[in-house]
């Protein structure tokens, strides 16, 4: 279990022991799988390896700008044969849990995201309004006054390159409504594109939204143990025999933490090894929880275990 | 008087204590929305008191986070709304201060990147600052978006156009540690007045600090830095003969205090007592530098306090 003792370096010898303490390995995408749109060398054999070795693999990625059919198209063409139904995307998520935990099915909200949340979000039933471009017209007065759509009940902040201040506005206007519910995909800072660059990601979008309102969203993305239910309510999963790969240690380590997961780290991505030192050093427990149970220099460092 | 080391009283005051108060100090700031005038109306008698502190002899000055308009169109405004004799001298914007700062204080070589309205960057031009380009490339992408050279500063103000573009040029140019990060002020939120709100310049700052992982600089209110302003023009100024005459707490109030200004918080704004006494009342001491020393219904309950020292001058 995390914290309870140090990060140890995934050597040879605790390879098998891990992989056969396991039936179920979850990745993260992002750093881990793949660099923008760069597959890491090495990945598609592991996760083809595992499932050849029985073992059930599920994605589990904080970055709501794909539909699950769009990522496991991408991860086709990087070799990887992956059914959409094993990748758990925040905007598949947040689209669960409007519609379950909400109860928001048949009922509408204004959404700041891409046009794969709208996706996800009609794929169960939940309508949606301010996809899209939004720029400032009209007079200061106009703006305080926009229309609100009586049948919007939930504010819904994803990843969003059209994100204005017409769109903070109208958000804002929503939520100044009590009974209007709140919810954001993830509060990562970045967002890798394809191609490499990052750019500011969803948490700074929804900071901006939280201040204006004065309110705080309910976020569904890694570390809330969200996502993990979602896979775990869909496949019936036993967590003891369950590992969490990621490269950040503040989403998919405390993810892994908070769900009883046995927890990965990779150095493909984000979080290095000065990190997790600095974690288990602190004496703070919240941080460590942040501390993996393993870690290696990538997801290729398994292989070993898998071809022999 | 509670001075800044007693403790808070945030009781209302009237008649004789707002004379005495008004007989202590001899140097007036007053923020303007909620305090002076709501949008285009003049708060009634707030004209006249400013008038007659003006006549007393008495410095005025005018302390505002609003950076939408250059100062200039601040005299008109006076002027329209029924404030005598306003000069530019009096009026300190967060808008006119970030140029000080920029200006003056960092002595600021190389371009400043605003996220900000045009009263801003007339501001900024006005002091000779070289701003970047606001007009996005229209064939710039969030894949592919050309960033200018040379830019020495951030500077987030309110921003009506804003664009995840200009976030994420903006964050870029953060990347260089020695590029300044500054903001106008952290208003989460104004409010019109017609009482209906719209996003401040705090939650475009927010935003950034979040994509940039660094701390704004702020400019405006609660921060120092307008005090050193005023101080400076007036060539020296004492904190004890100054009251700070606001409508929000967590600006207004705390502006006061950190400067070591007495504080009157006025009701006709965003702040209402209950809050005032739910500061005073808690547990946490960071909290009473919100609560002021002295409330008023509105800044007109000064007027009969001028008439009785106008009686006594006659």
């Amino acid at each position: 279990m995390s914290g309870s003792k140090g990060s140890a370096w995934l050597s040879g010898a605790l390879l098998k022991p891990l992989l056969d303490s396991v039936d179920c390995v979850l990745f993260d995408c992002d750093g881990v799988i793949w660099r923008g749109d760069q597959v890491i060398p090495g990945a598609a054999d592991v996760i083809n390896l595992l499932k050849k070795n029985g073992k059930r693999v599920f994605f589990l990625t904080n970055n709501s700008s794909k539909t699950r059919r769009m990522y496991a198209e991408k991860m086709a063409t990087m070799g990887v044969s992956v059914a959409p139904e094993e990748v758990f995307g925040t905007a598949y998520c947040c689209a669960a849990y409007l519609s379950t935990v909400c109860q928001l099915q048949g009922s509408k909200v204004y959404l700041l995201g891409s046009a794969a949340m709208g996706q996800e979000l009609e794929a169960v039933g939940v309508r949606h309004t301010g996809l899209g471009p939004d720029h400032i017209t009209g007079s200061q007065s106009d703006w305080a006054n926009v229309p609100l759509d009586p049948e919007v009940k939930a504010v819904v902040v994803g990843f969003d390159q059209h994100f204005s201040y017409m769109k903070l506005n109208r958000a804002m206007q929503y939520l100044t409504q009590q009974d209007c519910l709140f919810v954001g995909t993830n509060r990562d800072t970045r967002l890798p594109l394809e191609g490499g660059k990052i750019v500011p990601g969803t948490g700074c979008l929804l900071q901006a939204v939280e201040t204006a309102a004065q309110r705080q969203a309910q976020t569904v993305g890694k570390p809330n143990h969200y996502m993990f239910d979602c896979v775990a309510s869909q496949y019936g999963l036993d967590r003891a025999r369950c590992l969490m790969v990621g490269d950040r240690l503040d989403t998919d380590i405390l993810l892994g933490s908070n769900c009883g997961l046995k927890t990965l780290l990779t150095l493909t991505g984000v979080s290095t090894v000065a990190d997790v030192e600095a974690h288990e050093q602190s004496g703070c427990p919240e941080r460590r929880k942040m501390v993996p149970d393993y870690y290696v220099d990538s997801v290729a460092d398994l292989l070993p275990a898998l071809q022999g | 008087m509670a001075g800044a080391f007693g403790f808070k009283s945030c009781q209302k005051i009237r008649g004789p204590q707002i004379r005495n108060l008004l007989a202590a100090k001899d140097f007036f700031l007053f923020d303007c929305d909620g305090v002076l005038w709501h949008g285009e109306n003049a708060i009634s008698g707030a004209a006249e008191v400013v008038n007659s502190l003006t006549r007393q002899g008495k410095n005025v000055v005018f302390v505002t986070n609003n950076c939408t308009r250059p100062r200039e169109s601040y005299v008109h405004k006076f002027s329209r709304l029924g404030f005598t004799d306003v000069m530019l001298e009096q009026i300190f914007s967060s808008s006119y201060c970030s140029a000080l700062y920029l200006r003056d204080f960092v002595q600021v070589s190389g371009q400043v990147f605003v996220m900000g309205c045009d009263g801003l960057r007339r501001e900024l031009q006005e002091a000779g600052i070289p701003c970047v380009e606001e007009a996005d490339d229209p064939s710039a992408t969030i894949y592919d978006c050309p960033l200018a050279p040379d830019v020495k500063a951030v500077l987030v103000g309110h921003d009506d156009k804003l664009t995840f573009l200009k976030l994420a040029k903006a964050s870029c140019y953060l990347k260089n540690p020695e590029c300044l990060f500054l903001a106008t002020d952290t208003d989460p939120w104004h409010p019109l007045s017609s009482g209906r709100i719209l996003p401040g310049s705090g939650s475009l700052t927010a935003a950034l600090e979040v994509a940039s992982g660094r701390k704004a600089t702020v400019i405006g209110k609660p921060s120092r830095f307008m005090f050193e302003c005023i101080s400076s023009q007036f060539s020296g100024v004492d904190p004890a003969q100054c009251l700070m005459v606001g409508d929000r707490l967590e600006t207004d109030m705390l502006f006061g205090s950190n400067c070591g200004l007495d504080t009157m918080l006025t009701l006709t704004g965003v702040s209402q007592i209950e809050e005032a006494q739910e500061y005073r009342n808690s547990e946490l001491t960071t909290n009473h530098s919100f609560v002021p020393n002295y409330v008023v219904d509105t800044i007109a309950d000064f007027l009969p306090a001028f008439e009785e020292l106008e009686e006594e001058g006659n």
